[in-house]
């Protein structure tokens, strides 16, 4: 199958169906301009070439898109000035994108071998944290599901999936600190609104560096289970790490439950029970009051009460 | 008799009601309560459009902590002031724990209260109150008991490794769950359902009652608002005790004003509250 057919595909829907079809015409008339007029051998070879401005001669159209296999549009543009802002912003496209050329295409024809192959560019500089990958629960997975495909929704985290694409940014920062926990609730659903719920997550939530976010607790490249000796919240760790922010922990410091929710049955029963206590007490204390209140106000207007004292 | 103007000396009479304790106590858990409730409540309703604000308008995360910390501090001198009081007045004063003019709730409260009840239909006459009412008496002692249970998780908190070197871990997450439904359940009764309406909005003190600001309200509202308890000092003949002059003009006026300031003040944290809790449910 002719790889460029879904690229036409869409630019020609692009030009029936958007209100842009002046710029996808653009678009596709640059393209195929670049096709022909670049010749092959210039960048044929491209490993090392810096060809980001001629990459950009289609990327750089908003209107460049494909339809995926699975009928979904994507969007291929790149914006190269918000590109320029992030942590790789100085690199050309191809440290990342290896081996691609004018004619790309057939490489990525599939998300799999793209994600192999984004791995694979990741460990090129970063190859510490690539192995520390290997080693965790992630890489684990990663490496199992390679083997015995499941549903694409259990499909495994690889670099991108948490530090994303084009838009990666240098980790720290107050912003970085307040998004963590949306990176992690991608699959983990639930421990990141637990997490909120938590000291550490309402002090990042509102400004504060300081605090704990997940990976400081769990780790990230190396992240492994607490069940796994080796976790840095196993039972051998756990104190270990909390005393990396509060020197005098104690073990009973490490039996602080931060995933739960006090309302839930599942929380210990302790927390339940006090939780439903105070949800009943309020309810009644604020009705009752509230009840009270009103028939105050109501007894006061209708007697002409206020506004009328000292004439009694 | 005293009751309005002194018929020899022609000058205006006040019931004294509260001594320069109690009310330096109310201006202590006033100003503290509000300073703790200013910079929990955001953190409670942290999804609030307007916390992020808030916290700002205070200047920022850590100094909210640190205001927070300093209000506690102030909360809890509240309360040893108030249990040191309590040990005196029954250990040294030898004062009754029980009785007309207690505190401690009693039947009678239970009583009044169907009273106003029937009142509030006009099925009855308004109940004649003791010295204290049974909504002051639920105040009272719901912000004492309160305190305790705030006051503890709270401190639990500030020093989670001394705290858990004693205690299981899971009684921080007990802490937070009684610390974070406590303070909204005093908030509510203070702020908005029980508190500020009988200091402002309920009829006999509307808009404002200056009582616990100057101590001293005029004869003839006491004997109004609290027949029972005139009526028992005008009997007993100790009604002379708790009458004097009114102060001086200048005095006068100052009480007015801490008044005003109370009244704004109680409305900035009624509307401040309201505006974190409904938010996130209107929009």
């Amino acid at each position: 199958m002719d790889v460029r057919g879904p690229y036409l595909l869409s630019a020609l829907e692009k030009v029936f169906t958007s209100s842009g079809c002046y710029r996808a015409f653009v678009a596709i008339l640059s393209c195929v301009a670049f096709l022909l007029l670049v010749p092959a051998d210039a960048v044929g070879q491209g490993q090392t070439a810096d060809f980001s401005g001629r990459c950009l001669v289609c990327h750089g159209q908003e209107y460049l898109g494909r339809v995926a296999v699975e009928g979904q549009t994507k969007n291929l543009y790149i914006d190269p000035e918000l590109y320029e802002e992030t942590a790789h912003g100085l690199l050309p496209c191809n440290s990342c994108h290896i081996g691609f050329s004018t004619d790309p295409h057939s490489m990525v024809s599939n998300a799999e071998s793209f994600a192999e192959m984004a791995r694979e560019a990741c460990r090129n500089c970063h190859d510490d944290q690539y192995e520390m990958y290997l080693q965790s629960y992630h890489g684990t997975l990663t490496r199992e599901y390679a083997e015995a495909p499941r549903p694409a929704e259990e499909k495994p985290p690889v670099c991108v999936d948490c530090h994303g694409t084009h838009a990666i940014h240098k980790v720290g920062g107050l912003e970085y600190k307040q998004n963590i926990h949306l990176v992690c609730g991608k699959c983990h659903k639930g421990s990141d609104r637990t997490y909120l719920d938590t000291y550490h997550g309402k002090a990042v939530n509102l400004g504060r560096q300081a605090a704990a976010t997940c990976v400081d607790c769990h780790g990230s490249h190396s992240i492994l289970p607490p069940s796994n000796p080796e976790s840095t919240l196993s039972e051998a760790n756990a104190l270990e790490t909390c005393r990396l922010c509060h020197p005098k922990a104690s073990e009973g410091f490490t039996t602080y439950l931060v995933h739960i929710t006090p309302t839930s049955p599942s929380a210990p029963l302790v927390v339940f029970l006090v939780a439903v206590f105070y949800l009943a007490l309020i309810i009644l204390v604020f009705s009752f009051g509230g009840v009270h209140t009103l028939l105050y106000i109501y007894r006061g207007l209708k007697d002409k009460l206020y506004f009328g004292k000292g004439e009694h | 008799m005293p009751r309005g103007i002194d018929s020899k000396k022609g000058v205006q009479l006040v019931y004294r009601r509260f001594s320069a304790f109690h009310r330096f106590n109310h201006y202590l858990v006033m100003v503290s309560f509000f300073g703790l409730a200013l910079t929990g409540m955001p953190l409670k309703f942290q999804d609030s459009f307007w916390s992020q604000l808030f916290i700002n308008a205070v200047g920022g995360v850590e100094m909210a902590g640190l205001i927070h910390r300093v209000m506690a501090v102030a909360n809890i001198t509240y309360f040893l002031l108030e249990s040191g009081y309590m040990v005196y007045y029954v250990l040294a004063r030898k004062g009754p724990i029980f009785g007309e003019d207690s505190i401690v709730p009693s039947w009678k409260d239970w009583r009044d209260m169907r009273g106003m009840f029937r009142w509030f239909f006009g099925k009855g006459p308004k109940p004649r109150f003791n010295r204290f009412t049974y909504w002051e008496k639920f105040d009272y002692w719901a912000l004492f008991a309160g305190t305790i249970l705030i006051g503890g998780s709270g401190l639990m908190m500030w020093f989670p490794e001394e705290a858990t070197s004693i205690l299981p871990g899971v009684t921080l997450n007990v802490a937070l769950v009684i610390h974070s439904n406590e303070a909204f359940l005093a908030t509510g009764v203070i702020f908005i359902f029980v508190h500020f309406f009988s200091a402002h909005g309920r009829p006999e003190s509307f808009p404002a009652d200056q009582v616990i600001f100057s101590g001293y309200l005029p004869v003839e509202h006491c004997a109004e608002d609290r027949p029972a308890e005139y009526q028992n000092r005008l009997q007993s003949g100790t009604l002379e005790e708790v009458v004097q002059s009114a102060p001086p003009e200048g005095r006068r006026r100052l009480f007015s004003v801490v008044t005003g300031a109370a009244t704004i003040f109680a409305f900035t944290a009624a509307t401040y509250t309201l505006l974190l809790i409904l938010w996130p449910l209107l929009f």
